[in-house]
């Protein structure tokens, strides 16, 4: 089909790049955001801004928090259609409670068991959220923005059904990989051209550049996110444990849990609970003779009230990469050590290494403003590659009467700045929107679809400009949209927090003061660009040669 | 027409093809890991990170290959041995 | 302490970046502006970069654990890739004096 590796990979850069591009960019875009995610959860939900705690004492703070939760009335009526009727009260497997260095809350879960499920692991859940100074309940459905609306859409798209979502974005992920590859067999000059950015330039040189640049000086960054993406959630794209391989694996999950010491199933005789600070205590201990003292993060009650139960506890990994890992499993009903999970094996280290450099649960703001710096980088390579699709076409496009520019351009506008204006939106809007306000999450990530369909709507009646090609205004007057946004979104959260940056940056208190900067700094530079448009929308058409720029040929003959 | 055919040959090779490729060596990777010695985790945590880089490069070979046919062949018969032999080796094993 | 370190593994970073930049003919000329006479000793600034990259990795590695510290290292030669080539784009006088180091001899007693 084609002449060459090379022309082959131009095919499959150009095509692809057009097709999955504009996903790309969402997902680029809110795993940029997501690397703050729990402190954006802090400006949409003032109650929370206070500093991070350590786990509190779970026999004195959170055994009775633990016996109190009761399962979700929403999994419950699911639960129902699944099985039928359900006993009154359903039988508690374990409890959960983990706790990051950036979380201030404490979030504690609760699993229990459905008779007669289809599925084994058919599971009902239930959770609470407290101030851990206190042991005060917090209210559970305040939408935490970061953490349950811009980190899903960035593994899922908000697309829930049967795992579509998170194959959306595998497959997306993929070609990003392919993207990268082909993109550095067609660029003939990387490192001549490594360092070049030719911004004067009014053509589509400049963009080009930008495209390049972007594109290969965080190229580890851009290989290594989709990859590692791609790893972790490997089991879903190839489940062949649970299927072809099944026998084989269970046989081995055996062998391994009966090698750890403990017990799968429930032995159905009651037992207390033993201290489990005594066991947090000798967990500590244990890690500092291993040399890694640390904190806990994650804290597992399996078969709660049982004899065979055990409690799991996990370090918090915030000074490495890696993740939360060091388990020590402790027999529930008298505290003895059952098993200490050893030093990883070298594929286990390998994969812990990758999964820790994607999820990050480390300590280190330097290394979370570089990741941002990296994902936005990976943004405007995308987006300067569609706009430059956008402008290698659209003279030849509107000298032959075709849309196809058009509605790129238009899709451009709405993944581009509109995804920018529905983030303002739904900030805006959890701040506008009444405290007391029944179902107020809905009404937020409501507010999130809405101005994102508005964007669209407006990029498309706005693109006419491009069957002539010209640029279309759509880009410069959804720059205003994000400045004006940006800004209303700090005076609210002044407003109605009294938290102005004043107070915020003489109090130290960066995750609501962070957030404020970001959003007057991105004011500032949509401002900057609408300028930048405005001057290139009133700068004549360049040369025409055979209905082609000469700028174009020139590009074309340069880039082959 | 034809461009099109072509084309829809190309693109569901690079992704459907790849994909039963890459299956039939994550499932024989694992069970050759384990009849190594390795843990069940071990190997499927390696053949996990191995298996999208192969899918890349099948993913270019897919496009870049003179015949579209013997692209299809090649994945389709070779992620058929593949998912075969392991299967066979892990009813050996389990 | 470990603020110092990374502020002083970016410097080592961007100049390393600047003089690998400045040791390709098209930059040295930017750099140098209307003053740009002389070939760039590209042998001579590439070492430079080199070394100053390796001084950066050796501050990160000062700074944190080092699986962090090598993440650090890589993100701010992406980051000082890209402030040099902004830099070169809007300021490139602003990266003469990488230049001073690196002159080829042969051309210095020419005009």
């Amino acid at each position: 089909m084609f002449s060459s590796f090379r022309s082959a990979m131009t095919w499959v850069h150009t095509w692809f790049g057009l097709v999955l591009g504009f996903l790309l960019v969402v997902i680029f875009f809110f795993g940029s955001l997501s690397v703050f995610d729990r402190e954006i959860d802090r400006w949409a939900i003032p109650e929370t801004r206070f500093e991070h705690q350590p786990m509190p004492s779970f026999d004195a703070r959170l055994r009775p928090i633990f016996e109190s939760i009761q399962p979700d009335p929403n999994e419950l009526a699911q639960a129902r259609e699944r099985v039928g009727t359900l006993p009154e009260k359903l039988r508690l497997m374990n409890w959960s409670a983990y706790t990051t260095h950036r979380d201030p809350v404490l979030t504690l879960y609760a699993e229990y068991a459905v008779p007669n499920p289809s599925d084994p692991d058919d599971h009902v859940h239930g959770h609470v959220t407290i101030d851990p100074r206190s042991g005060k309940l917090l209210q559970n459905d305040r939408l935490a923005i970061g953490s349950a609306f811009f980190y899903p859409m960035h593994i899922s798209l908000h697309v829930q059904w049967h795992d579509l979502g998170y194959w959306l974005v595998g497959v997306a992920a993929l070609v990003m990989l392919v993207l990268l590859l082909s993109g550095v067999v067609i660029h003939k000059k990387l490192f001549r051209e490594f360092f070049t950015f030719r911004a004067h330039k009014h053509t589509q040189r400049s963009k080009l550049d930008l495209h390049n640049l972007t594109g290969v000086v965080a190229l580890p960054f851009h290989i290594m996110f989709p990859l590692t993406g791609l790893v972790i959630f490997a089991g879903i794209y190839f489940p062949v444990s649970q299927t072809l391989l099944k026998p084989l694996a269970e046989k081995h999950e055996q062998i391994e849990a009966q090698a750890r010491g403990l017990p799968h199933q429930p032995s159905g005789v009651a037992a207390p609970l033993s201290s489990v600070d005594a066991m947090v205590v000798e967990a500590k201990r244990r890690w500092a003779k291993r040399g890694m003292p640390g904190e806990v993060g994650f804290l597992q009650v399996t078969h709660v009230g049982d004899k065979s139960g055990y409690v799991s506890i996990f370090r918090a990994g915030s000074d490495r990469v890696t993740l939360v890992g060091q388990a020590v499993h402790f027999e529930a009903a008298t505290g003895r050590v059952i098993y200490e999970e050893p030093p990883p094996s070298a594929v286990s280290g390998i994969s812990e290494f990758l999964t820790g450099l994607h999820l990050q649960h480390f300590q280190h703001w330097l290394l979370r403003w570089l990741y941002v710096f990296g994902g936005f980088s990976g943004c405007i390579c995308i987006a300067t590659g569609l706009v430059f699709f956008v402008g290698k076409r659209k003279r030849r496009h509107a000298a032959e009467g075709v849309h196809g520019a058009r509605w790129v351009d238009a899709l451009a506008v709405a993944t581009v700045t509109g995804t920018v204006i529905a983030t303002l939106g739904i900030l805006v809007a959890n701040r506008l929107l009444p405290e007391g306000l029944d179902q107020r999450a809905t009404w937020e990530r409501g507010a999130f679809w809405a101005c994102w369909s508005m964007s669209l709507v407006h990029a498309v009646i706005r693109s006419a400009p491009v069957l002539q090609a010209r640029i279309s205004p759509a880009w410069r007057e959804q720059c205003h949209a994000i400045a004006g946004l940006a800004v209303i979104a700090v005076l609210l959260n002044w407003v109605t927090t009294g938290d102005h940056l004043g107070r915020t940056l003489a109090r130290g208190y960066y995750p609501v003061a962070g957030l404020d900067l970001a959003l007057l700094a991105t004011a500032a530079i949509a401002l900057a660009a609408a300028r930048h448009l405005r001057a290139r929308e009133a700068t004549p058409m360049p040369e025409e040669r055979d209905g082609f720029s000469v700028d174009t040929l020139a590009v074309d003959a340069a880039d082959g | 027409m034809k461009k099109t055919a072509l084309v829809v040959a190309r693109v569901t090779a690079s992704l459907l093809g790849s994909y039963v490729l890459v299956w039939g060596f994550v499932t024989f990777g694992i069970t050759l890991g384990v009849a190594g010695g390795m843990p069940y985790d071990d190997s499927q945590t390696l053949l996990y990170m191995l298996a999208f880089l192969l899918f890349v490069a099948c993913f270019c070979w897919a496009f870049s290959a003179k015949s579209a046919l013997r692209v299809w062949l090649c994945f389709a018969f070779g992620g058929a041995l593949m998912t075969l032999s392991g299967w066979l080796l892990a009813g050996k094993l389990g | 302490m470990a603020d110092a370190l990374l502020a002083l593994a970016f410097l080592c970073s961007f100049s390393g970046m600047g003089w690998f930049a400045v040791a390709m003919k098209p930059h040295w000329v930017q750099a140098r502006g209307d003053s740009a006479n002389g070939e760039p000793n590209s042998g001579r600034l590439r070492l430079l970069g080199t070394i100053a990259l390796l001084a950066s990795l050796a501050a990160c590695l000062g700074a944190d654990h080092p699986s962090m510290a090598f993440l650090v290292w890589v993100m701010t030669l992406s980051a000082s890739a890209l402030g040099v080539a902004m830099t070169l784009s809007y300021a490139p006088r602003a990266l003469y004096w990488l230049t001073r180091v690196g002159r080829s001899r042969d051309t210095r007693r020419c005009a």
